[in-house]
């Protein structure tokens, strides 16, 4: 029945828009023929689509017409208020009913559709009518005696209706045979309380009154800010649901004569005052949506979040700051014990040494050049490379989620801008650009979680008496049978690597003495590694292990389970993702640089490198700092890839996915808040960088 | 003026209607409830083609009793999490024959993700009128927030005469009964292949200490004894927790394993950690584990069946419901792959168990017929009759067993009939620790902390500290 009855008001619904919209659409007068029957088309289809909605079981189907309607009826109501609104400076009177009937409608609809009035249908009429009335009424009754009279009489009448409709009760209905017990609405109030807030309201009203230069009279102000506090006393600061009509009333009437006797106040306003009306009115037709939107997706639930988050597990009893006490006094969120391991670490060494030496050439270079300091690439990536590995000394010593965060955004930040820019600058202009470009940029496509499955077959390990299977152990085993093979596959590999070594001495040796002193040194560091692979392929390298008995069994790398590195092979999936975008961001900077700045650069003398580091880097300076906090903020959220691959297991835990098991599975809404209050208040200051970074991009 | 009216009366129209698009469309629930409500559609629709033979042969049968059916018109909606077509068809079809005979409508949803959403309905006031719940500790929590009725005496006296002592207990919160025993899982038995064991001469432990020193023979011999493997997504690490149990059952017997359940002993006393201590020296001998995914930590629980039937390993511990995940075509029984009884240390036979109970949240006699018929052999022989059919017919193993002692044995297979007869016969029966304990540990700690220590991240001691600290 209930079925029958809502396709029918849908089906009304639907013809009434097309009807209404396709006759308003046409501004100058007669709607033509066309647009009739186009009118009649949409109303018909958006019928037929609700009807087909409704009736199919199908979810499919429920939800994509739910959505086709959602968006069909938006763009219609749209329409409606613009039009609504060109009403206002030459037929007031119009004006004012149809916004009287369409407030009173819209607000006895909410409550209809809330459950939260009996017999919603007559009552939503009966409202809409006398919101009509009163509106017609106070767009043309002008003396303020009776037009005081008419809003106080329509707002209390108002008031009444929907309070006298309101359920005390939890009330059950059915649908599909299936009983719902929905909560009752009905406040109940604190006097003491509601006084409070009209208190609060009313001089709230008179500050605004102050501030505007007194140019309202005193009392509409004073009614204004009394009435919103009302409102707020009335139904948001009394707890819902433990009610009594007589606080029903109080209520609902208080709120309709407060609104009603403020209107009443107002005098019918002057062409000039209906031609401002019109106007702001545009910019509230656009804004009101999208506040509204904002308001109840973003800025309610975090103020809510942060409710529960001083609140016990199930969210009744204030707990003040337990839950982030335990956020950082579990060790497996914040563990700051091994701190001495960072002193005892080989990595932080060989880091701290490396950061010394790439600083210490870069300030050498800076003499010479006149700079106090002066990075080349060369120093520049060395100093970089060496906090890098300290960093990574650290946050293996300090353990848990919040660090496992922090060493998130330190690696896949550094490394995707670097390896970005890296490869904007090299691929600029050379040959087989756009090739590469997309090929790196292909990730990007890869949703987190298809990537995180990806990469697991990539780390995957089998046991070690299996053919391996995983893509990299497969190489890593390989390796080591090659290594200890000794047969033509290890000669030909050894032989391969020591003449590609020695080609690239030969060709140092002639750079050197042609003068190219980088490429020398880039050759000659390049052949390193090519002569220690052939070396440690003679010594034995790859995945296998000798046990004591002189048994050769192979071994392989449990890329995803071995802690702490672990968090650093889940970070190169994000890097693996990230890298595309930065590289485009960077590229289309680097080719917004005007080639004049390099040319006046380069004929003043400057080299390859001073027209990087002192023309091209501070020109995307801003594209930086934009791609720095963007990348902050993403990776300061990561989830579906811990989530996919280890789900917090390891060591590897993060804070969304550690926010996620302690809300929702083990329904801690406390402690899981609580988590998310500190990424939110983490994630602020970058916000915060990056938006006062727009405004002044802007001025 | 004319056409001023009209498009006055069309403005109004079109708005009054716009409006009235938030009444008419919440006239369906919010989306959580609609999902339960279209699904339940579906899910009867596919179910009653599947079943509409043999429920007409029902009903010809009673349509000669010709009375007024109290239950005729009535409705009752029951949720769980048993999820996949065999199983939630079965359910649906065994509860279709009920419904049948009495004329009326009994919806079964079956969710995955059961635990989270029935909390929602529960305390959202809009629960189903019967709950399939895996977890007695959850089944306690609900009791004590006054969600669950207790059950009347009449249906209590049938699930008495049907159902024993020990799997009725796990239904009963502080003295009161809440719910009724309608599925069993018989966890400690050990996975092995009878002719590995006779080309070896292997004998079937009959102690732990034989099973240890089984193990090392097979070390000495060249085979690799134990598969594990306790990877299982969000729930890793619950294999782990049913090796714990098991063993607490044997060394420390059932009124620790129940104080210990309870917290009433902490969870990190001496003799928790040196069972976590045995069993992870028994998992690291070295060669005394195949692990399919490198490590233990690594291999999906699941993945452990190919190998058993391969011959990469000689026994896998694991409950009842594994036979599902042989690969098809294995032969359970003396010539395929077979069970042998989880040894006891001291020669008490106890059993870990697990399974799903039945609790009621709406008072009406329509609900208590149904909770009734949960408890009677009649469900318990439809939903194995079901479900075996769903996995083929003949001589499968339907992964289903019932906790109801007049259940029709003839129904199911030899391996599964031996499986019932330890369940029933078992003098010490506990139900799965960490589906006793509060959510944070049970399905939390529990699991990552066990995964840290077979991982080698932890220590025994700091994993059972840190579970301890966790308990709310």
């Amino acid at each position: 029945m209930v079925g029958v009855v809502s396709v029918a008001v849908n089906l009304l619904m639907a013809l009434g828009m097309a009807g209404g919209a396709g006759l308003w659409i046409d501004r100058t007068g007669r709607p033509s023929r066309t647009r009739r029957v186009i009118a009649v088309v949409v109303g018909v289809a958006l019928g037929a689509l609700t009807w087909w909605g409704i009736t199919s079981v199908d979810k499919l189907e429920t939800t994509a017409t739910g959505v086709v309607v959602s968006i069909l009826a938006s763009g219609l109501i749209f329409i409606a208020a613009n039009k609504l609104f060109d009403l206002a400076p030459d037929r007031w009177a119009v004006f004012t009913t149809l916004v009287g009937a369409a407030g009173s409608f819209a607000v006895f609809a909410m409550l209809w559709g809330n459950r939260g009035i009996d017999d919603p249908a007559l009552r939503t009429v009966v409202a809409t009518a006398i919101g009509g009335v009163a509106g017609y009424l106070l767009g043309t009754v002008e003396r303020s005696g009776q037009r005081l009279a008419i809003g106080i009489g329509a707002g209390g009448v108002l008031g009444a209706l929907a309070a006298s409709g309101m359920r005390n009760v939890g009330l059950k209905f059915t649908v599909e045979q299936r009983e719902f017990v929905v909560w009752p609405i009905l406040p109940y109030i604190d006097y003491g309380v509601l006084a409070g807030a009209i208190l609060v309201g009313a001089v709230l009203g008179l500050l605004l009154w102050q501030a505007r230069g007194r140019r309202n009279p005193l009392a509409r102000s004073l009614l204004l800010g009394g009435t919103i506090g009302f409102f707020f006393g009335g139904w948001l600061l009394p707890s819902l649901g433990s009610a009594t009509k007589t606080d029903a009333f109080v209520a609902a009437v208080g709120v309709g004569v407060g609104i009603g006797a403020y209107l009443g106040l107002k005098p019918i306003p002057d062409h000039s005052a209906r031609g401002r009306i019109e106007v702001s009115a545009r910019a509230y037709i656009f804004l009101v949506p999208a506040l509204g939107f904002i308001a109840s997706t973003l800025i309610i639930p975090t103020l809510r979040t942060l409710f529960l988050s001083f609140h016990d597990a199930r969210g009744q009893e204030y707990v003040g700051f337990v839950n982030y006490g335990d956020v950082f006094g579990s060790p497996n969120i914040f563990n700051v014990d091994g701190w001495a391991g960072i002193f005892g670490s080989k990595l932080f060494w060989v880091g701290a040494v490396l950061l010394l030496i790439g600083v210490g050439v870069s300030v050498l270079m800076g003499r010479q050049s006149g700079y106090r300091i002066s990075f080349s690439p060369g120093s520049g990536g060395l100093a970089a490379l060496g906090a890098l590995l300290a960093l990574f000394a650290v946050f293996a010593a300090l353990r848990g989620t919040v660090f496992n965060n922090l060493w998130w955004v330190v690696t896949v930040t550094v490394i995707s801008t670097t390896a970005g820019l890296a490869i904007a600058v090299l691929a600029d202009r050379s040959k087989g650009e756009s090739v590469a470009k997309s090929l790196i940029f292909m990730p990007m496509a890869i949703s987190f979680v298809g990537a995180g499955v990806i990469w697991r077959f990539m780390y995957l390990a089998r046991d070690v008496s299996k053919p391996q299977t995983g893509v990299i152990n497969t190489f890593w085993v390989g390796l080591g049978n090659l290594s200890l093979s000794r047969g033509p596959g290890f000669w030909i590999a050894a032989l391969l690597s020591l003449a590609l070594a020695a080609l690239l001495v030969r060709l140092a040796i002639r750079a050197w003495r042609v003068g190219e002193r980088g490429v020398g040194a880039g050759a000659a560091v390049c052949a390193l590694p090519l002569v220690w692979f052939a070396y440690a392929l003679w010594r034995g390298v790859g995945g296998f292990e000798v046990r004591d008995n002189g048994d050769v069994v192979a071994s392989t790398i449990q890329f995803a389970q071995q802690a702490p590195f672990n968090n650093v092979w889940l970070m190169l999936v994000l890097i693996w993702i990230q890298t595309g975008f930065t590289m485009v961001i960077f590229s289309a900077a680097i080719k917004a640089v005007p080639s004049d700045l390099i040319e006046a650069a380069r004929v003043d003398g400057a080299s390859e490198a001073q027209a990087f580091w002192r023309v091209i880097i501070p020109q995307i300076a801003p594209t930086i700092g934009v791609v720095i906090t963007t990348l902050i903020v993403l990776v300061m959220k990561v989830f579906d890839i811990v989530k996919v691959m280890t789900n917090g297991n390891f060591g590897t835990q993060v804070i969304a996915n550690e926010m996620w098991q302690r809300a929702f599975t083990e329904l801690n809404f406390g402690l899981g808040s609580a988590l998310a209050v500190v990424l939110f208040i983490a994630v602020l200051p970058i916000l915060y960088v990056n938006i006062r970074r727009m405004q002044k991009a802007a001025s | 003026m004319k056409v001023k009216l009209v498009r006055l009366l069309a403005l109004m129209a079109a708005l009054a209607l716009v409006a009235g698009a938030c009444g008419g469309e919440s006239d369906t629930p919010s989306t959580p409830e609609t999902v339960v409500v279209t699904s339940i559609v579906t899910e009867t629709e596919t179910v009653t083609e599947v079943v509409t033979e043999t429920v007409t042969e029902v009903v010809t049968e009673t349509v000669e009793v010709e009375m007024v059916n109290p239950l005729a018109g009535t409705t009752v909606t029951v949720f769980g999490p048993e999820s996949s077509d065999a199983e939630a068809g079965s359910h649906q079809a065994a509860l279709d024959i009920f419904a049948a005979q009495n004329d009326m409508t009994i919806q079964y949803t079956g969710e995955r993700s059961f635990s989270d959403l029935i909390n929602a309905q529960a305390a959202g006031g809009n629960p189903p009128d019967i709950a399939v719940f895996p977890q007695p500790g959850k089944i306690a929590d609900f009791a004590r927030e006054g969600w669950l009725l207790p059950i009347p005496d009449d249906v209590i006296a049938t699930m008495e005469a049907n159902i024993g002592a020990a799997w009725n207990a796990f239904g009963n919160v502080d003295g009161v009964q809440y719910a009724i025993p309608t599925k069993a899982d018989l966890k400690s038995l050990v996975w092995y292949r009878p002719a590995d064991f006779a080309a070896n001469g292997y004998e079937v432990p009959g102690t732990w200490a034989d099973l240890k020193a089984l193990t090392l023979q097979m070390i000495d011999d060249g085979n690799v004894p134990w598969c594990v493997g306790i990877e299982s997504g969000g729930a890793t690490g619950w294999a782990f927790t049913d090796w714990v149990e098991d063993l607490t059952l044997r060394y420390e017997g059932a009124d620790f394993y129940d104080e210990w359940v309870a917290h009433t002993i902490p969870f990190n006393t001496p003799e928790m950690n040196a069972i976590w201590t045995e069993i992870l020296e028994l998992w690291n001998t070295p060669g005394a584990v195949y692990a399919e995914g490198g490590t233990i930590a690594s291999t999906f629980f699941g993945d452990n069946g190919r190998p058993l039937v391969e011959g990469d390993c000689m026994m896998h511990r694991q409950a009842s419901f594994f036979s599902a995940f042989f690969p098809d075509g294995t032969g359970f029984g003396p010539d395929g792959v077979d069970v042998f009884y989880f040894p006891s240390v001291s020669g008490d036979r106890p059993v870990l168990g697990a399974g799903t109970l039945v609790a009621a949240f709406r008072d009406a006699p329509e609900v208590w017929a149904v909770m009734e018929y949960y408890a009677s052999p009649e469900y318990a022989d439809n939903r194995q009759r079901f479900q075996n059919l769903s996995k083929g017919g003949g001589a499968v193993l339907s992964g289903f067993l019932s906790p109801n002692l007049n259940a029709d044995l003839g129904l199911y297979q030899p391996l599964e009939q031996s499986f019932l007869d330890i369940l029933f016969t078992a003098e010490v029966v506990r139900f799965d620790g960490s589906d006793l304990m509060p959510a944070a540990v049970g399905a939390g700690t529990f699991w990552s902390e066990a995964t840290s220590a077979v991982n080698g991240d932890k220590t025994v001691d700091e994993a059972t500290q840190a579970i301890e600290a966790s308990w709310p």
